[in-house]
């Protein structure tokens, strides 16, 4: 544990690779720790974020997509959207930020072992999804059959599609794209997530539902899940909060008694549904 | 002072109408001489009305906080009216607003109240200290007369009305649809003595007098928000994307936040005083405006609030300005 | 004369300017100061500067352990950034003056700053901080600490307690940092009598008595979980209408501790700052995908009184309310939380 817990450790980004381009472009920046120590020590499980920093115009609260099953490294997944993203975008491989971490609390992986995975994502939403894919896939005798639905608006949208063809070769995995509208030369399924969903119908005996995303889509994955029989606490989600400290001092990012930055981002729906407050 | 009962009648007929929403006007506070805003959605709200010199807030603001929740499906915007209780100088803020195209004239109904004048709540309190049940107020002459633990006084209104009632022009509500009570005159002209003696004192002096105040400025915006013309969607002090005025709580940056939002009032500050009420830290920010207002007066012989078909002052040139051209 | 846990002295009032003289030459003291007819906590130099006719400050003294704006590190920019930490501060300071409710704010936001992660700003101050308390002889209209079963006579959360019981002060050490300071200094004290213990008994009587204002709570666990029901209540709407988001109550409330960071830079170099911010303002919670859990003032009213009544003693087991007032005296439309509070017993879910 650190001394100061808001001075970042400075990390050089090695890669930047665009997933995405456009007016909602998304690139995935690959960060090397300076420190050897903290770059050889620093460790996380999947769904847990770190505090980006680009000194000068402020710090990110961001999901670590890479696994860290993959040493040396870790890699965000970045939508350009706001003042400090944008800055970032512009940043290239050589260039210093700072880096915090890791906060939050992390999917239960440990305790998911055995069990079958429904992976649904959305857009942006994948990026934590992702550090679970590369998890599982790296630790693949330890699970059940694996399910992974992933969506984006156009096929332009679509994140991470190189891997996607990569795990097409993974054991008892199956993988299902979409977009929303119909294009020419889309061969998967054309419409919204949450219909995919009904469309692949997974079973919810012995298994785990990890869903992240828009809002509205997450919302009616939740719905069809339940509709397929699963039960709320086999439903997990991420929350996404404005966040400044990433410590639960600020006081910001509070849903009811539970900060996003500490007792999440990762939730059961189960919890969500429980709890006084305002998403 | 206005009568009770009839504001009532009035506030009563106006909110049972099917096209206002609800009515504004002041109510009974929770400890000593407290008033505070009464939002009355049905007829029987309107009972707990009152106006009395107490009644010092200036609920114009309430106009611009309207907040507009997002519609659903198939559900229509409420085109509802909003009533208003309002002063000379609420009043003149009203105008204001109308004039900057803020509020539409269709849909504000205004109860004006000819005012008699404000007790100021420091000098009030500094009087009575520490008083806990509520007490009431009546005007007998040139006299407040209280009841306060049994005991009755009089005091002389001069010791307690606010210092700009004393030097009020337009103490009847300039705007109303409905008025409670014949029109008053305005009293003596304002003459800015103070201003005036501030005016006069050397660069350093004032510069001294400033620094004083605006180090104890905390940043809470405490003025922003309870000053009626303040509704900027994105205030200046909120920009990031450039960052005009640094978040930093230190002289220099309090010194431009007060001065950028005297400026931005160039023209448009109906004077009621709320943002110096509002203040925690006694910071006399009504100078400011004042000062402001002087000059306006004297370069372009305007005076802000008082017709709102007039078009707002920073937003025109005439013809014989002092300038040459419109830069 | 040894000094004992609990043993109580008596300082006589023409002595005190003696005592402060030699306290400020080993610490940094902060006393109250009147300026522009409030009072604040700033560092004296002399005795005389401090003004003892008071109910409390206008600005809380969270502010001398939580800084209004605190610059974290500075760093240089361009291409070969350098983060440089700030110099702790390990001065030996001392609060002259303190209120027993305000004593306990720091007792209150201890949980915030420690933790998991521990805050070096607060922490270094707050361990070489010693409180010199004054107890309440006059509490004002809108005090009311005893609603949390406290009083304004209270040692529990300062080092030392000065009360006034007339031509003398009367002294408890409630710790050893208090025994240390009142052993340095053991020339000026006498032991108290039973007398004076019994004038200072009257002296909290009567306080307690002054107090008439109160938040009617059972106990804390009743009134989180009636919150708890009527969370989904219109009776916050009511109480949010006439807000007007002014911020005021945040900034000077002794628990209040919400804050925002920001980056201030010229091109070659810059600093990060921690400033005061408010749960008030619209844009505290407004995501840069343009969403806003609290887009209402209803959302945030009611999302600011449920962490200060709900959410924290979910956490803390503790209200985060002292029962200063100063939300109520300085709220311009007259939002009172005691009446707030006070009502939600008869509010139906």
């Amino acid at each position: 544990m650190k001394d100061n817990p808001y001075q970042p450790w400075l990390a050089t980004i090695d890669t930047v690779c665009e997933e995405v381009g456009g007016k909602r472009a998304i690139k995935t920046f690959k960060l090397v720790f300076q420190d050897k120590k903290i770059k050889d020590d620093f460790t996380f499980l999947p769904g847990q974020c770190v505090m980006v920093s680009l000194f000068g115009k402020g710090e990110c609260f961001f999901a670590i997509s890479s696994s860290p099953t993959q040493k040396g490294f870790i890699e965000v997944s970045v939508m350009k959207l706001g003042k400090v993203t944008s800055a970032l975008h512009e940043c290239e491989p050589g260039d210093i930020v700072g880096v915090r971490g890791p906060y939050g609390n992390h999917f239960d992986v440990q305790g998911w072992k055995g069990k079958n995975l429904i992976f649904i994502g959305g857009g942006i939403g994948q990026a934590p999804i992702r550090s679970l894919i590369k998890y599982v896939v790296d630790n693949r005798k330890n699970y059940g059959k694996f399910d992974i639905l992933y969506g984006a608006r156009t096929s332009k949208d679509i994140c991470y599609t190189k891997e996607f063809v990569e795990l097409k070769t993974c054991e008892n995995t199956n993988t299902c794209l979409s977009i929303d509208v119909k294009e020419d030369g889309w061969g998967e399924f054309v419409g919204f997530v949450p219909d995919n969903l009904m469309r692949v119908k997974p079973s919810p005996k012995n298994a785990i539902a990890v869903t992240c995303g828009p809002p509205i889509m997450i919302k009616f994955v939740i719905q069809n899940l339940l509709k397929l029989g699963f039960t709320e606490d086999q439903i997990f989600t991420t929350i996404e909060m404005r966040m400044k400290c990433g410590i639960g001092k600020c006081g910001r990012c509070n849903i009811g008694n539970l900060y996003v930055c500490k007792d999440g981002p990762v939730f059961s729906y189960q919890q969500l549904k429980n709890i006084k407050g305002e998403q | 002072m206005v009568n009770e009962k009839q504001l009532k009648t009035e506030a009563k007929k106006l909110v049972a109408r099917d096209d206002v929403k609800y009515v504004i006007g002041y109510e009974k506070g929770t400890y000593g001489f407290q008033v505070t805003p009464c939002f009355a959605f049905t007829p029987e709200d309107t009972e707990r009305f009152i106006f009395s010199p107490l009644c010092v807030h200036n609920l114009a603001v309430y106009f611009m906080l309207e907040e507009k929740p997002p519609l659903r499906k198939g559900e229509k915007e409420d085109t509802r009216k909003i009533g208003v209780v309002v002063k000379g100088c609420d009043a003149r803020a009203v105008v204001q607003i109308l004039q900057e195209k803020g509020l539409k004239r269709e849909n504000i109904v205004i109860i004006g109240v000819p005012c008699t004048g404000i007790i100021d709540p420091k000098k009030i309190n500094a009087k009575f200290p520490h008083q806990v049940k509520t007490v009431d107020v009546k005007e007998e002459g040139n006299n407040f007369v209280f009841n306060i633990n049994g005991k009755t006084h009089n005091i002389p209104k001069e010791e307690l009305l606010f210092e700009k009632c004393k030097q009020c022009e337009y103490p009847t509500p300039v705007i109303s649809d409905i008025l409670l009570g014949e029109p008053i005159k305005g009293s003596k002209k304002e003459e800015y003595k103070e201003i005036k003696t501030l005016e006069k004192k050397a660069l350093q002096e004032k510069w001294k007098f400033w620094s004083k105040e605006f180090e104890r400025c905390i940043r809470c915006y405490a003025c922003r928000n309870a000053c009626p013309l303040c509704y900027c969607k994105e205030c200046i002090v909120d920009q990031l994307s450039p960052q005009w005025i640094q978040r930093s709580v230190n002289l220099s940056e309090n010194t431009v936040w007060n001065i950028i939002r005297a400026y931005h009032l160039a023209g448009r500050c109906s004077g009621c005083g709320e943002c110096e009420r509002a203040c925690p830290m006694n910071i006399p920010l009504t100078k400011l405006n004042k000062k402001i207002e002087k000059d306006i007066k004297e370069l372009f012989e305007y005076i802000a609030g008082l017709n709102p078909e007039e078009k707002p002052l920073l937003a025109m040139f005439k013809p014989n300005d002092t300038e040459e051209t419109i830069l | 004369m040894k000094v004992n846990n609990m043993e109580k002295f008596v300082l006589p009032k023409e002595k005190l300017s003696e005592w402060i003289n030699k306290i400020i030459s080993t610490y940094q003291v902060f006393a109250p100061v009147k300026e522009e007819e409030l009072i604040f906590f700033k560092q004296i130099k002399n005795p005389s500067e401090i003004d003892l006719e008071f109910v409390n400050s206008a600005v809380p003294p969270k502010v001398l352990l939580f800084q209004q704006t605190e610059t974290l590190f500075k760093f240089t920019n361009g291409k070969n950034i350098q983060i440089t930490p700030t110099t702790s501060h390990n001065e030996k300071t001392l609060i002259f003056g303190i209120r027993p409710c305000d004593a306990k704010s720091f007792s209150i936001l201890d949980h915030v700053f420690k933790g998991d992660y521990k805050d070096p700003y607060y922490l270094t101050k707050r361990k070489n901080m010693l409180l010199v308390g004054i107890s309440c002889n006059q509490p004002a209209v809108n005090c009311f600490c005893t609603s949390f079963d406290d009083s304004p006579t209270s040692s529990k959360h300062v080092d030392v307690l000065l009360t006034d019981i007339g031509d003398k002060y009367y002294v408890e050490v409630q710790n050893e940092k208090g025994k240390q300071l009142v052993e340095s200094t053991k020339k000026l004290f006498t032991p108290a009598t039973e007398k004076d213990s019994n004038k200072k008994k009257d002296v909290e009587k009567k306080a307690f008595d002054t107090i008439t204002r109160h938040m009617n709570i059972k106990n804390v666990d009743t009134l989180v979980k009636k919150l708890d029901i009527i969370f989904d209540a219109p009776y916050w709407k009511n109480i949010a209408m006439k807000c007007l988001g002014c911020g005021a109550c945040t900034y000077l409330c002794p628990t209040c501790h919400c804050f925002d960071i920001q980056d201030e830079t010229t091109l070659t170099k810059g600093a990060r700052i921690r400033i005061w911010d408010s749960c008030m303002r619209p844009e505290y919670t407004l995501h840069a995908s343009g969403h806003n859990p609290r887009p209402g003032r209803m959302n945030r009213v009611r999302n600011r009184i449920y962490h200060k009544y709900n959410y924290y003693p979910k956490n803390h087991q503790v209200i985060a309310c002292v029962g200063c007032g100063r939300c109520i005296d300085n709220c311009p439309v007259n939002i009172d939380i005691i009446d707030v509070i006070t009502k939600t017993a008869e509010v139906k879910p």
